[in-house]
């Protein structure tokens, strides 16, 4: 029997949560949010990210990893800084598809294709000489321009898929449209990257390999500086949430989506911006890994895109904090497992975590709040 | 007729059952990303028991569907406690572990695939499609299936009508696995080789991509979809990326003119209007 | 021997988050009988409803059936118990048509193994179909069964909406705000049309705000305000009683509102 407190056509139409079966759960949180709305009435209050679940799990996290070095030597902490690397790449596409679905109720499949644009069309500057005035800085410019043409490539998107009206479909399938037609954009994208710069892996090269020794471990540059980079892409855009007047309307729009209009929140407007944030998030990770790794291919976003939705289920599906650590801990995870087992039945694994968390557990392993408090 | 002609209807025949498969769990409001892992337990199981325990084919094609009619309907309880875009994921995800798990398992041949070494002809394929066409469109109009069709309207008021609506959304879970499954068989009887690696997310998505766009409201809508994603790339006798670009146009076309799908409710009954006093 | 009232309320409270939405409410409607539910807005109304039907759980306090309790009892056991209702913003299936919308209304009538499973769709001359128009028809609905609903009428939308209800053949039916949105003339024709309805033991309890409407159709009423009973007894009392008249004049209500009409 499914539960539906306080939830009728007019109110919090998204409020169809995975949490359904306990009919007295969502009934006092139905019952908190009319308590809260007869008390708050423009419904936005401030975002009050619990901090104690992932701040434990990120204790955890650093004491695990301390363990490990110690135990293991250089090995381990070579292995835990290449995870970190990645865990950050993943932590800042499952940050976007997290983002995207707290706020607009939307699993945008392209967001793996903004990661693999940018790649792409760096690489397509770099080698077709059109940046040859940035001289050394090249390769930098391209990736700048990597990262823009992801986020016109979002905005298209949005004009394309996303309107924030009343769907007429009215019925259960309804949140579908979105999703598909982002899947066809996911199709077009894919073939004008195939069409124009052909199926081929490619090398993208970066003038720089220097390195630091720290503590007898080496870390390349461009690792530390893209670790950096990511935490400081997510902390500003977990404070643009919280503290600007964009950022509460997003939040008005995740509690609120039937209703936001009405609260004041010029949805028109502000709904571009989660795509433009979208686009950003993920031209910066595509711009990372491209650094990083040096390879890029049609196919980058593949993968990448993948992880990023686990981490994202692993940490709650809505949450910022959540997608952060879900990130870190699939990115370590993926490497030690790697270099400990081999081989790929981690997808596998990964995904079978996945259904259990998403049908058992949505609010993730670490519970951090949704980016719409009380939404889910 | 020309082994490029059967080629093709093959494909359709196969494409069609698969569709209808996912259109019976979206016709009752349940969107499901994970129908290659359900067509790849129809393909192992009757390509295992036809060809390793040597099962007459007919026996096999049966038992495959219904071994995916039971996974239908087991993993519909857990699926069932999500909604909406948690369910796209929660699907989805069951499709990679299904693909994953026949990746790494020796039995079914892992990574190298399974060779099937028994052949169904073609108009095996095609009276089954028929068949499940028929199946179909009879099941949306019985009770039951105005049933699926209200608790994809209103779960909240369908059950204040007295709809069991968890029990509808469970058979259509099972009925859809059972159609998804024996696609599955057939494709491995017909095809001769299965690998894990062709059950891939691509295949859940174009499959998913056929039945919304025919349309969910009746059951004419599959038939439209699978005719428009297999036929109308041998209108575009252009080169492959550019034909998949067309469909990604096409289907972003259709999502924001006409996201009802090519088949509607109200498309059937102007139709059976002008064609005389057969409606109404 | 009198039999049981078709419904009792005791005690009943609800709690929304340490607001008492309703607070101890106790009544019975008598088998048979017809009973308004009024107050102003934000009594309560609709939640009751919601507490009955089984859309909400109860915090304290029993729900009786024909003298069964059925407050713990899921909203489709309550249906098959005999309950039924239309809600106070239209929620017919907008992709169905209206003889559809209506027949679904037989559901637990017709959910045998048999009739669910029989193409319901090309049987024309069933008798869910016929029984169906005839009650269409006796409502004064006068469109194409087959047409959608989504572009018909609201007051149309609404009469279906009653007619849906009335196929489960229920023992009590409970109607929120069914003449809202009517003009006078429907809302007539749709009290006409409830009181030639009323089988054997069907027994009714109405939401509304038309007095005139409650006056017309039923004999006894039920006065809410925030969340507490203040009245119960023939309709004819309701507008004299004292409390009721503080409820809805005093809260800076202008007194001259018409004889009519309340809230």
């Amino acid at each position: 029997m499914t539960g539906f407190a306080a939830r009728d056509k007019g109110l919090g139409g998204h409020s169809r949560n995975a949490d359904a079966p306990d009919p007295r759960r969502t009934r006092r949180r139905g019952g908190k949010r009319l308590a809260r709305a007869m008390s708050d009435p423009t419904g936005v209050a401030a975002a009050r990210i619990s901090l104690p679940a992932p701040a434990i799990a990120a204790a955890i996290l650093v004491v695990l990893i301390g363990l490990g070095v110690a135990i293991g030597g250089k090995v381990i902490a070579h292995q835990v800084v290449s995870g970190l690397l990645l865990g950050a790449i993943y932590m800042t596409v499952a940050v976007a598809f997290t983002l995207t679905i707290g706020v607009l109720n939307f699993l945008n499949f392209t967001i793996p294709t903004l990661f693999m644009l940018t790649g792409m069309a760096a690489w397509g500057l770099l080698s077709g000489g059109y940046l040859t005035l940035a001289g050394r800085g090249a390769w930098l410019a391209a990736l700048a321009i990597g990262v823009a043409v992801a986020v016109i490539a979002s905005l298209v998107v949005e004009r394309f898929t996303f309107r924030y009206l009343k769907m007429k479909h009215g019925d259960a399938t309804e949140h579908a449209i979105p999703l598909v037609s982002s899947l066809g954009f996911l199709i077009i994208f894919e073939n004008l990257v195939l069409i124009t710069l052909g199926s081929d892996s490619q090398r993208f090269a970066v003038p720089f390999a220097a390195d630091l020794h720290v503590a007898g471990i080496v870390v390349g540059v461009p690792q530390l500086v893209s670790c950096v980079l990511a935490v400081a892409v997510v902390a500003a855009l977990s404070f643009v949430l919280k503290r600007t007047k964009v950022g509460r309307a997003l939040r008005t729009i995740a509690e609120n989506p039937d209703t936001a209009s009405l609260l004041g929140v010029d949805v028109g407007r502000v709904v571009p911006v989660v795509f433009i944030l979208t686009g950003l998030l993920a031209g910066v990770a595509g711009a990372l890994f491209t650094v990083n790794y040096g390879d890029v291919s049609p196919f980058m976003g593949d993968n990448v895109g993948t992880k990023a939705i686990a981490a994202m289920v692993l940490g709650g599906v809505g949450s910022i904090w959540g997608a952060i650590a879900g990130g870190l801990v699939v990115g370590l995870a993926e490497t030690l497992s790697i270099q400990f087992f081999g081989g790929d039945s981690v997808a596998m694994t990964v995904w079978g975590l996945v259904l259990v968390i998403i049908v058992l557990r949505p609010k993730g392993l670490f519970g951090g709040a949704p980016i719409g408090k009380g939404k889910m | 007729m020309s082994g490029y002609l059967s080629g093709v209807l093959a494909i359709f025949c196969i494409n069609l059952i698969f569709a209808y498969g996912i259109f019976v769990t979206a016709a009752a409001g349940q969107i499901n990303l994970g129908g290659a892992g359900f067509q790849a337990i129809g393909a192992y199981a009757a390509g295992w028991l036809g060809s390793t325990m040597g099962t007459p084919i007919w026996f096999s094609i049966v038992a495959a569907a219904l071994i995916a009619a039971l996974v239908g309907f087991l993993i519909s309880f857990p699926v069932l406690r999500t909604r909406g875009v948690y369910m796209v994921l929660a699907t989805f995800a069951f499709g990679e572990v299904v693909a994953g798990f026949l990746l790494h398992t020796d039995v079914f041949g892992g990574a190298m695939g399974m060779v099937v070494p028994l052949h169904v002809e073609l108009w095996v394929l095609v009276v089954s499609s028929i068949a499940v066409t028929l199946v179909a469109f009879y099941l949306m109009a019985t009770r039951l299936g105005l049933s699926m069709r209200a608790v994809n309207d209103d779960e909240d008021a369908a059950i204040v009508m007295g709809v069991n609506v968890r029990a509808v959304q469970v058979a259509a879970f099972t009925i859809g696995g059972a159609f998804t499954g024996l696609s599955g068989a057939l494709y491995a009887l017909n095809f001769g080789f299965v690998e894990a690696q062709y059950f891939n997310a691509l295949l859940s998505i174009y499959i998913l991509l056929y039945v919304l766009i025919g349309g969910t409201q009746t059951a004419w809508g599959p038939l439209a979809g699978t005719v428009f994603f297999t036929m109308l790339p041998e209108l575009f006798r252009v080169g492959g990326s550019a034909r998949y670009l067309i469909f990604g146009i096409l289907i972003v076309l259709m999502m924001a003119l006409r996201p009802e799908g090519i088949i509607t409710r109200g498309l059937v009954r102007g139709l059976s209007f002008r064609g005389g006093a057969r409606g109404g | 021997m009198a039999a049981e009232p078709a419904l009792t309320l005791d005690g009943v409270t609800k709690r929304f988050g340490g607001l008492a939405v309703t607070q101890d409410i106790r009544f019975a409607v008598p088998i048979g009988t017809r009973t308004a539910l009024i107050g102003p807005n934000g009594a309560g109304k609709t939640t009751l409803f919601n507490l009955i039907s089984g859309v909400y759980k109860i915090d304290a306090g029993r729900i009786l059936l024909d003298g069964r309790p059925i407050q713990d009892l899921p909203p489709r056991k309550r249906v098959q118990a005999g309950l039924s209702r239309s809600f106070q913003n239209i929620r017919l299936m907008p992709h169905l048509s209206v003889i559809e919308n209506i027949m679904l209304g037989q559901h637990t009538q017709a959910s045998d193994v048999r009739s669910l499973l029989s193409p319901l769709a090309w049987q024309r001359k069933s008798r869910w179909r016929a029984e169906a128009v005839d009650s269409m028809r006796r409502a004064g609905i006068d469109v194409d069964p087959d047409a959608p609903v989504s572009g018909l009428p609201y007051g149309l939308r609404k009469k279906i909406e009653v007619v849906r209800a009335l196929m489960s053949r229920p023992r009590l039916l409970m109607l929120d705000e069914p003449a809202a949105g009517l003009n006078p003339r429907e809302t007539v024709e749709l009290s006409a049309f409830l009181k030639s309805v009323a089988w054997d033991g069907l027994t009714m309890l109405v939401v509304e705000h038309d007095m005139s409407f409650v006056h017309d159709l039923c004999d006894r009423t039920v006065v809410l305000n925030f969340g507490r009973m203040i009245y119960d007894g023939p309709t004819s009392g309701v507008q004299d009683d004292a409390q009721v008249r503080e409820a809805y004049l005093g809260s800076r209500r202008v007194a001259a509102k018409g004889a009519g009409r309340v809230a």
